[in-house]
């Protein structure tokens, strides 16, 4: 299966720089998490990849030629913002799209009913659109994105508005379709959806890619600085570590913390702290950071930067 | 390949449509609505022929024109009962009578008018003009008699004084009535007017629902803008294309029909054509003359109906890209609709002068030249070198429009929020 190359891509608005001078690679059989905080250029991105829009500057490769029409028909997308044609049955529109990705009728008459009944909707294809629930809406959109055996999927949001059962069921199409060796771009808010599937990402943030590599890569590469702790009792000393900039928390409950060590601190210097204001502690891990504080981190980090170049 | 995603989102397009209830019953009034015009048509013709004999009252204060009130045709008679304009007054409102006419003194002079009074009031039917008529006749000769001319001097200038048009053409005279022709162009004029802005806003609200439903990001990952915007002009085009023929071969039945339903109302001996005469006849002697065209006026109605509406339907499909509702489309649609209604707005003077500079013109600049030029093709011959260059000229503006709105299309239908101006559609049309 190809290979997807994102080269040197650079997107402007008329003065407003989009994406600025992207590169990133996606390999067939892993999935690739695109993160980064809203206007990004992550959906700027994702538009040059599937040809809709044209790059100023760089090139998108899938395999051994440029993206064009003649690639376009073996991706599959799945737009963050859904929609379907109201008043269209469920068959009809499912045929129209597979027929747009150049399939054959009856090839594709099989595939829609084999995927239809997978998601057990078998029963919603002579129903509009608009008489179906949001849920099962966006289970047929992510039908339509998957019908025409597409090699790259490129999904904005699949989970939104699915709940957890269904969320399950989906998951587990899209692993099945990852080990069928396909590329997958993921692009996801949530993180603990990208740190279980995701095998690499790529962090954007003001068009320009800030963290970039293997999941497990990068997260070494941030270092365990990240405390996890149960305990018992008062949770004030939390409070006067964070004032005094030692910490930083990202989660907090009456018996549970989860915290970032900052500048120098030291995980003794946290239980000094601790130890004579709590009643017990039952655990006190240091660990790899968690998605979510890179994400911060790096988007922080960045903003410092700029801002120091500014001055 | 990229034929057959036009022709696949066409068909799309086609098939969603023709399966409404919104289209089968368009289709289906349609026609109900024309024959009910035809019978409208009928009857008005036929009631205002019709009425038989009629009795009038008259109040003659002149005391020299009641006398004389004849008329030759024996359907009007005047009755000079000496009743008091209070009694007849009673008399049309209890319909006893049908109505009384009024001579004021003044009448001779000019200094006053003559008054019918009716429950109908006036009306544009035949009764009323040959009262005028009468009237008319006996004061004129009143009038000439005061002043000692005689009868023969009137006769002389109320003698027939008759233009007849013909109309030469190519194959040589023709003779018939020119206002038939005029009829049949403004028919078809405003044929192309009434389908460039159903169909052409139906192309926008299209292209609007896509946008705003989001769905318009799926599709564009399988076809190019370019070709999702002329599928889905073409699409609209064949709904609307199946539609007019539909109603075009009714059109052709009703207007047989409507000679039957003339038939009902009248008779053949109230034209004073034999028992015999045929439904054409019976036409013909009502005023209602089906003028004899050749098949080149329609090859170009259809010609320029379709390049009209093409060349409007892709206009409105850009504009309708740059909005996400139809109320923001409106000032955006301004510059666009002015051509259309320029030309409807001298649809007028073409039909009095289709060989003016201005209808010319107007036939020749592209926006404008659908309607003008096939109501000046029905009216006259125009020359070849005109059609030629007018249609030339539509089909170049047509993939002009295409250039302009596939451009502002591929970013509009990916645009959301501000509404954009007219200065930001034209800068859309420098991006890449």
């Amino acid at each position: 299966m190809p290979i997807l190359k994102v080269q040197s891509v650079t997107k402007r608005f008329g003065k407003f720089v989009a994406v600025d001078n992207v590169s990133f690679e996606a390999q067939p059989g892993r999935i690739l998490g695109l993160l980064g905080p809203n206007g990004a250029g992550k959906t700027t991105s994702i538009r040059m990849i599937t040809f809709i829009t044209m790059p100023d500057e760089g090139e998108v490769w899938y395999g051994d030629s440029l993206v064009s029409e003649k690639s376009q028909e073996i991706m599959g997308y799945l737009p963050e913002e859904r929609g379907l044609y109201k008043k269209m049955k469920v068959g009809e529109q499912l045929m129209y799209f597979a027929e747009l990705k150049g399939m054959e009728k009856v090839e594709a008459r099989e595939r829609i009913r084999y995927w239809l009944d997978r998601f057990g909707a078998l029963d919603w294809v002579g129903k509009k659109t608009n008489e179906l629930s949001k849920g099962m809406q966006q289970k047929i959109q992510f039908i339509a994105t998957i019908l025409h055996n597409p090699s790259l999927l490129i999904l904005d949001e699949p989970f939104g508005g699915l709940d957890p059962i269904n969320a399950e069921l989906l998951q587990d199409v899209i692993m099945e379709l990852k080990d069928e060796g396909r590329t997958i771009l993921f692009a996801s808010h949530r993180m603990e959806q990208v740190e279980q599937l995701c095998d690499d990402i790529c962090l954007i943030s003001k068009g320009e890619i800030i963290v970039k590599g293997a999941l497990s890569d990068v997260k070494r590469q941030f270092g365990k600085n990240t405390i996890l702790m149960d305990f018992a009792g008062s949770d004030t000393f939390l409070d006067d570590l964070e004032s005094s900039h030692r910490i930083r928390v990202s989660s907090r409950s009456t018996r549970h913390a989860e915290f970032s060590l900052l500048s120098g601190t030291t995980p003794k210097q946290v239980l000094e702290v601790a130890l004579p204001q709590v009643d017990n502690i039952t655990r006190f891990e240091l660990v790899e950071p968690p998605m979510r504080e890179i994400f911060v981190t790096a988007v922080n980090e960045q903003e410092k930067r700029q801002s120091t170049l500014s001055v | 390949m990229s034929r057959n995603k036009i022709f696949l989102v066409a068909k799309n397009e086609f098939l969603k449509r023709v399966k409404t209830r919104w289209f089968v019953v368009t289709t289906l009034l349609g026609p109900i609505m024309l024959v009910g015009f035809f019978t409208v048509f009928g009857i008005v013709i036929a009631s205002s022929i019709d009425g038989g004999p009629k009795t009038i009252s008259v109040i003659d204060h002149t005391g020299q024109i009641a006398s004389q009130l004849e008329d030759p045709d024996g359907k009007l008679s005047f009755d000079i009962s000496g009743s008091s304009e209070e009694e007849l007054k009673q008399k049309v409102l209890n319909e006893d009578i049908t109505g009384y006419l009024v001579l004021p003194p003044g009448l001779i002079s000019g200094n006053e008018a003559a008054r019918y009074y009716s429950t109908e009031g006036g009306g544009l039917n035949v009764f009323s003009s040959n009262l005028t008529r009468l009237v008319q006749d006996v004061v004129r000769v009143s009038r000439l008699e005061e002043q000692a001319v005689s009868r023969e001097v009137y006769d002389i200038i109320t003698a027939d004084v008759s233009v007849e048009s013909i109309k030469l053409s190519e194959d040589g005279e023709e003779q018939g009535s020119s206002a038939a022709y005029a009829i049949l162009g403004a028919i078809m004029g405003f044929l192309i007017y009434i389908t460039m802005l159903v169909y052409g806003s139906v192309v926008m609200q299209g292209v609007i629902e896509e946008k705003t439903s989001r769905v318009v990001e799926i599709i564009i990952s399988s076809v190019k803008p370019f070709q999702l915007l002329m599928g889905k002009v073409l699409g609209i085009g064949a709904m609307g294309l199946v539609q007019m023929t539909f109603w075009a071969g009714l059109l052709a039945a009703g207007t047989m029909f409507s000679g039957a339903i003339l038939s009902m109302f009248v008779t053949p001996g109230d034209l004073d054509l034999p028992t015999t005469a045929s439904q054409a006849d019976v036409l013909a002697a009502s005023g209602f003359v089906i003028p004899q065209v050749g098949p080149e006026v329609f090859v170009w109605f259809v010609l320029y109906f379709l390049m009209g509406y093409l060349l409007y339907a892709t206009l409105f499909a850009g504009i309708g890209s740059a909005v996400e509702q139809q109320q923001d489309a409106q000032s955006l649609m301004l510059p666009v609709m002015m051509p259309i209604i320029i030309s409807i707005m001298f649809l007028q003077a073409v039909l009095e002068a289709p060989n003016s500079t201005l209808s010319v013109v107007l036939s020749l600049f592209p926006f404008t030249a659908p309607i003008p030029m096939v109501v000046r093709i029905a009216m006259i011959d125009v020359p070849f070198w005109q059609i030629a260059l007018s249609f030339s000229l539509l089909v170049g503006a047509f993939f002009g429009a295409i250039w302009v709105s596939s451009r502002i299309y591929r970013i509009g239908i990916l645009s959301y929020g501000k509404k954009p101006t007219l200065k930001e559609l034209i800068r859309w049309l420098k991006y890449v």
